[in-house]
């Protein structure tokens, strides 16, 4: 819908023509305001199927709750990003609030698109203010290298995506997911066919990030700011799982055999991933390869391709994505008062900010997938379809929930129990900023328990 | 350079590839290549440097050597067919002979070294020349002529792609990795000229528009290594923020129109089922891309540790004409959404 597009795009308008002290206020109410609007396309009309299209863009009950995460994210990033960006003087506030914003611009062009390409040319258009923001305001020397990471290994699987989608074009004529499910590309057993399958999948498995694949997420979530790590944890992994949601319906007979490593992949990257966040000394390091770590059973959850696992994937990217950012706003917290990431630096914090405490509880519960919450929902589906394909996967994702729940409550003890070390006594309290921004990202999570219609996907 | 003099080599250039355009007589289009390259001489040499005259003598060399070839080639074809008719040159000597005289005279791989260590001798806008005025009358041949060996042209295009990509990784001085991107742009409008020739037109067409945003841009902040780059920021900090758009649109990715021509040779090359081909040569653009981020690294994403007085120096009103630069920067960013316009302008 462009009454949520067109606002979004003069936003950038907005950002450099306010006056500068009003900047920040102007820029919140109206993302808050276009955040509200979408919160109507929760509301589907149909039950499968396509709403508000039109010729380029379509709604569906798979991409609206992306969608209204996207938008939900651009006003609590901007929350996020005011204190740190203080200082800085008035021109790279507004350019940082732009990338912010063409970020988001993309994203809902990415997630409503209609076309492959169009979708693949916004999946990479993504990329562009994300380096931006990860290598110019993050801040270690290493976030170049993260950078560098970042592009390269998203572009060198999304370039074989490209030709994919381009032999699929030009042997089946068009690339609309409105036609796709009536266009299976017919099969011989050829290793091209193989090859074609593969280069279709890549770049979303590099994008998750499956396990194999993954060393660019710890590298880029741990140096970008802390609006860069919310929007790639929150969204940007999932375009990942989105674009393979989609490009499964076309590749339907090769998927039953050649699923099998990738999904085997994914359940040891669970665990593997898990067993690493136990031994990890850099707080947001933890909380990145806990996303690999729950990104991992989304992934084998899409590659199963049953109804569970579809649904169970789609709940589990939304709760993951507000759970995520919700650690990496929680871990900024920290970062802000001591300027370190180490663990062990800030611990003992019940303390000194009990009220911070509570939504240190809260978020390490919900990614601990706690029942009722909206993650364990999630993962339980995904646990049950897997279970179904084949009984050996419990002993993997059992071990994974197991691991899952023992290092997020290592992090939450580590950070908040325990005897506090003398040089933290004079912390900055919580500011009322940091409450809300916390509130906003856990209460829809909470809401989410009383109507997971909302994300649930195609299965009514 | 005395104006009269600058005025008459500038006219002699365009005389030269304006021959070329309107030429079907094989004599003729060699002559008009031999014009633009004497013609382009003194430019190069005109500030009597010994590194910009050995550049000279070896641009001359090489343009020499092609024109003698293709000069050769088109004498056998007179010999073998009797007639000296552009077009109509179909024996596969005369049309081999004039593909790889023609690649040497633009800079394909593997016919491709003289080009990095010429535009280092040169400054940044005669530099600018070469890359881009200079590649038109080739091309305009290249366009004409029927290929007879497939494989010809789709290997001097990978080649140039890769050794466009890898030679570039380890330079710091920006004159030879304009080179290498040149040649490895070069490589692209060469892999699709035989199947849809107006792709080559459009590429290059594009490669031109943002080949002259960079050179103005490094010609702006008057830096020719990627060092003095990082001072740039405070001469000229919007033309700093548009650099990176600039490099990752020469790069090739989306949004930015330098994404057009890679996806439409990707999508002519795949149509053709030379899907491998396709993969490989979009690969070998990141090799490019790795480069041009640590150029835009280094100028606009990090700051360097300098002293205060010098971060802020007097901004004095310049003579520089920007307009150019300001429109050419916009093109390079902007043109993606006109996609099907630019289709139907080239199939027309």
């Amino acid at each position: 819908m462009l009454k949520i597009l067109i606002p979004s795009m003069f936003m950038l308008l907005t950002t450099w023509t306010s006056p500068f002290k009003q900047l920040w206020s102007t820029i919140l109410m109206y993302s808050f305001l276009v955040a509200t609007l979408s919160l109507t396309w929760l509301a589907m009309p149909t039950d499968t199927g396509w709403f508000y299209i039109n010729n380029y863009m379509a709604y569906d009950p798979l991409s609206s709750p992306l969608l209204v995460l996207t938008c939900w994210l651009l006003p609590l990033m901007i929350i996020a990003s005011q204190n740190h960006l203080a200082e800085e003087p008035e021109n790279r506030q507004r350019t940082y609030i732009s990338l912010l914003i063409s970020l988001q611009i993309f994203l809902i062009l990415a997630f409503s698109a209609t076309e492959m390409i169009m979708f693949y040319v916004m999946f990479e258009a993504t990329l562009i203010p994300t380096l931006i923001i990860i290598t110019r305001w993050g801040n270690q020397m290493e976030r170049l290298n993260a950078g560098t990471y970042f592009l390269f290994y998203t572009l060198a699987g999304s370039l074989p995506l490209l030709v994919a989608l381009l032999i699929y074009h030009s042997s089946m004529g068009s690339l609309s997911y409105l036609s796709l499910t009536s266009l299976p590309l017919t099969c011989s057993n050829l290793y091209a066919n193989k090859l074609w399958w593969m280069a279709c999948l890549l770049a979303f498995l590099v994008k998750m990030p499956l396990y194999g694949v993954h060393l660019w997420l710890p590298k880029a979530h741990v140096e970008a700011p802390i609006a860069g790590s919310m929007v790639l944890a929150a969204v940007l992994l999932k375009l990942g799982g989105y674009g393979m949601m989609r490009i499964m319906i076309i590749l339907d007979p090769l998927t039953k055999e050649l699923s099998y490593p990738f999904i085997i992949l994914a359940l040891w990257g669970v665990i593997m991933t898990g067993s690493i966040c136990l031994r990890q000394t850099d707080l947001k390091s933890l909380i990145a390869y806990s996303s690999v770590s729950h990104m991992g059973l989304v992934a084998a959850g899409i590659l199963i391709q049953t109804p569970w696992g579809f649904t169970g994937a789609l709940i589990l990217m939304i709760a993951h994505g507000l759970t995520s950012s919700a650690l990496f706003c929680l871990a900024n917290t920290n970062y802000e008062r001591t300027h370190s990431r180490t663990i062990i630096l800030a611990r003992g914090l019940q303390m000194v900010l009990p009220l911070m405490a509570t939504w240190w509880f809260l978020a390490s519960l919900a990614n601990l997938a706690l029942p009722p919450l909206p993650n364990l929902m999630g993962e339980i589906m995904i646990i049950t379809s897997l279970f179904n394909w084949s009984f050996y996967t419990l002993i993997l994702t059992g071990l994974g929930t197991l691991i899952t729940a023992s290092y997020s409550l290592y992090m939450f003890l580590l950070t908040q129990r325990g005897p506090i070390p003398h040089h933290l006594i004079l912390l900055e309290p919580s500011h009322t900023r940091e409450h809300l921004l916390l509130a906003l990202h856990l209460l829809p999570l909470l809401l989410l328990i009383a109507k997971p219609e909302l994300v649930w996907g195609w299965t009514a | 350079m005395n104006p009269y003099i600058l005025t008459i080599l500038l006219f002699a250039m365009g005389l030269g590839t304006t021959i070329t355009f309107a030429s079907s007589h094989w004599l003729l289009a060699w002559m008009g290549l031999e014009i633009n390259t004497l013609a382009i001489l003194p430019l190069m040499c005109q500030s009597h440097h010994p590194r910009a005259v050995e550049a000279t003598i070896k641009y001359f060399l090489t343009q020499a050597t092609a024109a003698a070839m293709l000069l050769f080639a088109s004498i056998t074809n007179a010999w073998i067919t009797g007639q000296w008719n552009l077009e109509f040159m179909s024996y596969s000597l005369p049309t081999t002979l004039v593909t790889v005289a023609l690649a040497l005279k633009i800079g394909l791989a593997p016919l491709h070294a003289w080009m990095p260590e010429v535009l280092q001798g040169l400054d940044l806008t005669t530099g600018l020349i070469l890359s881009t005025w200079q590649k038109l009358a080739p091309f305009c041949l290249l366009l004409q002529i029927n290929p007879s060996n497939t494989s010809l042209l789709l290997i001097l295009g990978l080649a140039s792609t890769l050794v466009g990509g890898w030679g570039g990784l380890n330079q710091n001085q920006l004159r030879k990795i304009l080179a290498y991107s040149s040649i490895a742009h070069l490589g692209w409008m060469i892999l699709v000229l035989q199947f849809f020739p107006s792709l080559t037109l459009l590429t290059l067409l594009m490669y031109f528009v943002m080949t002259f945003s960079l050179f103005i841009s490094f010609k702006v902040n008057n830096s020719t290594t990627i060092n003095s780059l990082s001072m740039s920021w405070s001469k000229a900090p919007i033309i700093s923020s548009m650099v990176p758009f600039i490099l990752l649109s020469l790069g090739g990715l989306p949004p930015l129109s330098g994404f057009m021509p890679k996806w439409l040779i990707l999508q002519e090359l795949t149509k053709q089922s030379l899907a491998p081909l396709a993969t490989l040569a979009a690969l070998s653009a990141l090799l490019s891309l790795y480069f041009y981020l640590r150029i835009s690294y280094a100028m606009t994403l990090t700051m360097t540790p300098n002293i205060l007085l010098n971060a802020l120096p007097w901004r004095l009103p310049s003579n520089q004409h920007t307009l150019p630069l300001a429109i050419t920067t916009s093109l390079t960013i902007c043109l993606l959404p006109l996609t099907p316009a630019i289709i139907t302008l080239l199939t027309l």
